[in-house]
């Protein structure tokens, strides 16, 4: 199960409001290749996995993800917070506040709803374990993107943060499928699905 | 078998990590970070967004970190940060001892250092209001997604 811890995994606190920023950075909130996705994926991955390392490396990254998710979120929160009358007519936000307000809802930028249609569960190791070393890649390039987007150094402290963890997530992806390949048949490790065949 | 364990496996600088003797072909192929790698303070594993130097390859528009540690909430989210670095790099390299050993170090020190954090701030778990004189401990602004203008 989860329990609710009452802080953030790093410090967020942006001083000036920007509805133009956050309507990009929605995008990381539950985009296609948002923090929303990356944890269900993982977390719903899991069930299928045989082998211990597996099951703990999908359970503790899906997990920290949620935390990111409200990362994301905070940060979209404190962008928008105090609008004035003209600020809600900024182009690009004016599209979101007329359905949400100042709400955080998961959506990509482009304003489409989050979709599980962005992320797959296979129930097959390497299928799974490869898609997730793309998801890594596809989520630290849209915070790169998100960098060349923003000027404001109290979001790119945290975006630079949050794109850390990609890569330390892809770096572990990587050693769990060394790890599942050890445990497979060594000559074909595509001989079986070790999570079906028995 | 855990390849980083393998007497034979070669190893180079920590930047690199754990070569394999020889790479399989047709599936994705990640070196294995070696065992007793570098590590930052606890300070500059939260502000760069890892303990590990061998894995901080930041983005050109955003090379260097702000140090971020600079009040008793910040400093917690640094010992909490380890914890989960540590934990993570274990799932893969459960043979590190060093590596347990540090965890169950600071596993100590981030408890130590929640209990003192809570007695002062207000609970971070339900279960911690239990200590409180009333539910409004838990209930009690400001949530994390609240911005403070006084906490500077």
């Amino acid at each position: 199960m989860f329990v609710y811890e009452k802080k953030l995994q790093y410090p967020v606190k942006i001083k000036n409001t920007n509805p133009k920023l956050a309507s990009v950075i929605i995008s990381q909130y539950g985009g296609p290749d948002g923090e929303l996705g990356a944890s269900l994926r993982y977390l719903s991955q899991r069930y299928a996995m045989p082998y211990p390392e597996l099951k703990a490396v999908l359970t503790d990254i899906g997990t920290e993800e949620l935390g990111h998710l409200e990362m994301v979120g905070t940060i979209v929160h404190q962008l928008t917070r105090n609008l004035t009358e003209d600020q809600i007519k900024t182009a690009g936000f004016d599209t979101y506040f007329v359905d949400h307000t100042a709400g955080v809802y998961p959506q990509f930028a482009s304003g489409y709803p989050w979709s599980a249609s962005t992320m797959q569960v296979t129930g097959d190791i390497i299928a799974d374990l490869t898609e997730d070393l793309a998801a890594e890649q596809k989520a630290r390039l849209t915070y790169d993107n998100i960098l060349r987007l923003s000027d404001d150094p109290d979001v790119n402290d945290v975006i630079r943060f949050l794109r850390e963890r990609e890569i330390v997530h892809f770096q572990r992806f990587g050693e769990a499928i060394r790890l599942a390949k050890e445990r497979m048949d060594q000559k074909n490790v595509y001989f079986t699905n070790p999570a079906f065949d028995k | 078998m855990y390849p980083d364990n393998g007497s034979n496996a070669p190893t180079c600088p920590d930047r690199c990590g754990t070569l394999p003797e020889c790479a399989p072909l047709a599936v994705p192929y990640v070196p294995f970070q070696q065992t007793c790698p570098k590590r930052y303070s606890q300070e500059d594993a939260l502000s760069n967004g890892t303990l590990f130097p061998g894995l901080n390859l930041p983005f050109h528009m955003k090379a260097d970190a702000r140090n971020v540690v600079n009040c008793p909430l910040s400093e917690l989210q640094a010992l909490e940060f380890v914890l989960l670095e540590l934990g993570l790099y274990l799932d893969t390299h459960q043979g590190d001892k060093e590596a347990f050993a540090l965890f169950q170090q600071y596993a100590a020190l981030e408890k130590a250092g929640r209990e003192k954090y809570e007695a002062t701030y207000g609970p971070l778990f339900k279960s911690s209001a239990a200590q409180s004189d009333c539910w409004c401990s838990w209930l009690q602004d400001p949530w994390p997604w609240n911005f403070e203008e006084t906490e500077g």
